[in-house]
């Protein structure tokens, strides 16, 4: 067997018969992400059923019957009180404690005034609505009867004025990709959780696997073997990056099973899945590459601190920093086009997956993350090697 | 008799940092922890390292054992130079400090299987191997369960093992029997005593004198980085020593003397 991989299997063992840690390294980011989507998912969709089955409570004055029709035709259901004994006081109480959604007062000789529109001494009839955009009941129904009424006053001038009335008639198309839009909604939280997750489950168990060599005293243990230092630390790095790329697929899986759920909120309908496989191919490609990265770092800082605490501590900044990136992502939701994004790590991480999710992918920058991130893994796996043949990191006071 | 280690005139200075400056009560940059340092030890003897704290006894026995690199002078296991030949040594030596503390989650079967391996013990010797050790330390009846759930005596004896794993000729010891209570520092010392009859040398440091009357064949007394005096117990003794404990507070205050 080769030297690393006693090490390695040791290790990988550590983690695998040890149930906190397959949980909090492994289960635990697929399940938060799939239960996070899911929420927010059923939580969107939840609402909007939510307010469009909510019986609309109309306080009203004199309202004509004809208006009422339109109200009573549409797919709502109406609750009508009477409300001419209402102050003003009383109102703004019930719209505040939603005992009301909206009231609404027609003149007392509303159908006489609108008769009369030829007499010289014909005052337009003021229609009053009060309502509160605070209360999403109320908002609501604000655009269920200022609509309603819409369509009541163009009716009324049609009867007067007959065609002349239309000025002109337009057609509305909205070219929105749903697609493109749903795409826009995982971009904008997706890649900072993943890359929170991919951190968190390599600081779980890195800083032990290596800093805690250092703390317990094992590492002379370990160093008076006689194999090679270089093997030591690649066995350590290759049990922590297989641990994170099980985090990694896990979190995958966690994707792939939320993301038709949080689509069903765009009531998309049967056509839920708008990623091909090229695309969650795209996705596994990033995320192994974004492991890599950060197992880089982990080893890096865990083999450079004393004890276990250092390392979590020394790994915090970097662990913020990225975090930091991908919450910026929340706000532009777009990828970067300047290929010099895609050489930063992590960034070009959630670039990517911005890019990915909203259907704007380029192979160019695709290609230049692997590149990147090939050469920053190596570069930190050199130095971390270096460290484990320096006395002074080995043996510092 | 051909000697198994020599010392010769190492020498190890450290960098202090800016907090063990403040610590020593310092401004020097540079420590000089081992200075010109020379002895030897041979085969079937315990030898004990007698200093006080900060000494150089840990310093002196990483040389010995590869973990550090001697700035000048070099040593020699079994002929074999540290410097040249650091893999050579680490085949035949044992190394073993009071401060290490095996990985909780782990047995002391895994653990020993695992440093079997990593010192290239060959697989099927590593039962037998592990029976007799385990036997011996009276291990065998806790061998499968977590070193978290194991008495500190029962670690020490576990770490004692596995340390041993491939049966090395030269044994080292930082501080045997630190943190033991007696029973299990007596049950250690009768160990390196079993050990050196069986004609193996074993190497310990230590600034308990009880301990280096009681086990050590050949005493050298560390002080400041400097070897005071190495020589075997009982010539110490014909010297016209009354104790060790006269000679060693004699050497303390030359040292102060000095300064
Ligand atoms: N890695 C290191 N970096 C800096 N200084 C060190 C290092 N190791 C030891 N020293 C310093 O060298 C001196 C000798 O230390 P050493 O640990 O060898 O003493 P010791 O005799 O083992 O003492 P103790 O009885 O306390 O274990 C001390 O002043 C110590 O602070
Ligand atoms: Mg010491």
């Amino acid at each position: 067997m080769n030297s690393w991989m006693i090490v390695f299997k040791k290790e990988f063992y550590r983690v695998i018969s040890d149930r906190r840690l397959i949980f909090t390294a492994i289960i635990l980011p697929g399940l938060a992400i799939y239960v996070m989507y899911s929420i927010m998912g059923s939580a969107i969709t939840g609402e909007v059923d939510d307010i469009t089955s909510h019986e609309i409570v109309v306080y009203h004055e004199n309202m004509p019957s004809d208006y009422q029709d339109y109200l009573t035709a549409s797919e709502r259901d109406f609750e009508f009180h009477d409300g001419s004994e209402l102050s003003s006081d009383t109102i703004d109480d019930m719209l505040g404690n939603t005992e009301m959604d909206i009231y609404i007062a027609f003149p007392d000789d509303f159908s006489q005034q609108l008769t009369n529109y030829d007499d010289p001494s014909y005052t337009i009839p003021q229609v009053e609505i009060v309502y509160n955009s605070g209360e999403k009941y109320s908002s609501n129904s604000y655009s269920v009867i200022s609509g309603a009424l819409n369509t009541y006053t163009n009716s009324i001038l049609y009867d007067r004025f007959g065609d002349g009335i239309v000025a002109f008639q337009s057609s509305i198309t909205d070219t929105v990709d749903e697609s493109r839009a749903t795409g826009q909604v995982f971009a904008s939280i997706l890649p900072m959780i993943i890359v929170m997750f991919l951190f968190s489950g390599a600081m779980s168990i890195g800083p032990d696997s290596i800093a805690g060599e250092k703390e317990r005293g094992t590492v002379a243990t370990l160093l008076v073997t006689p194999i090679k230092r270089s093997q030591i630390a690649i066995g350590k790095v290759i049990s922590l990056t297989v641990i994170s790329l099980f985090s990694a697929m896990s979190s995958f899986v966690g994707i792939l099973l939320s993301l038709p759920k949080l689509m069903n909120m765009d009531d998309l309908g049967g056509n839920v899945n708008i990623y091909g496989l090229s695309d969650y191919a795209m996705i596994l490609i990033v995320l192994l590459m974004t492991v890599f990265f950060i197992v880089g770092i982990v080893s890096l800082v865990s083999t450079y601190a004393k004890t276990i605490k250092e390392a979590g501590m020394l790994i915090l900044p970097f662990y913020f920093i990225s975090i930091i990136v991908g919450v910026s992502s929340m706000f532009n939701g777009e990828a970067a086009t300047e290929l010099w994004a895609y050489m930063i790590p992590i960034y070009n991480t959630i670039n990517l997956l911005i890019a990915i999710l909203t259907f704007d992918v380029s192979m160019i920058h695709l290609v230049v993350m692997i590149i990147a991130n090939s050469i920053y893994v190596t570069a930190l796996i050199y130095f971390m090697t270096q460290m484990f043949q320096s006395e002074k990191i080995m043996f510092q006071k | 008799m051909e000697q198994i280690l020599e010392v010769k005139d190492v020498k190890k200075t450290f960098h202090l940092s800016r907090k063990q400056r403040k610590i020593e009560k310092t401004d020097q940059k540079k420590k000089v922890a081992v200075n010109a340092l020379s002895f030897t030890a041979y085969p079937g003897e315990i030898y004990g390292l007698l200093g006080p704290n900060g000494a150089g006894k840990t310093t002196t026995l990483r040389m010995i054992a590869t973990l550090i690199k001697p700035d000048e002078g070099d040593i020699f296991v079994g002929g074999t130079s540290v410097l040249k030949t650091p893999i050579e040594v680490r085949k035949n030596i044992g190394f073993l400090t009071s401060e290490l503390k095996l990985e909780d989650h782990f047995t002391p079967n895994y653990l020993f299987d695992y440093f079997s391996r990593l010192h290239g013990v060959d697989e099927k010797d590593i039962p037998i191997r592990k029976e007799n050790l385990f036997n011996q330390f009276g291990i065998t009846d806790f061998q499968e369960v977590k070193v978290a759930d194991l008495s500190t005596g029962m670690k020490q004896k576990a770490s004692l093992a596995i340390s041993l794993v491939h049966d090395p000729d030269f044994i080292i010891f930082d501080e045997p029997t630190n943190g033991l209570d007696v029973l299990t520092a007596k049950s250690v010392t009768d160990y390196l005593i079993q050990l050196r009859d069986e004609g193996k040398t074993v190497i310990i440091s230590t600034h308990i004198l009880s301990v280096v009357e009681k086990i050590c064949d050949r005493v050298g007394i560390i002080i400041d980085g400097k070897m005071k005096v190495s020589d075997s117990y009982d010539a110490l003794v014909d010297k016209g020593y009354e104790d060790l404990e006269t000679l060693f507070f004699e050497l303390l205050e030359e040292g102060d003397d000095h300064e």
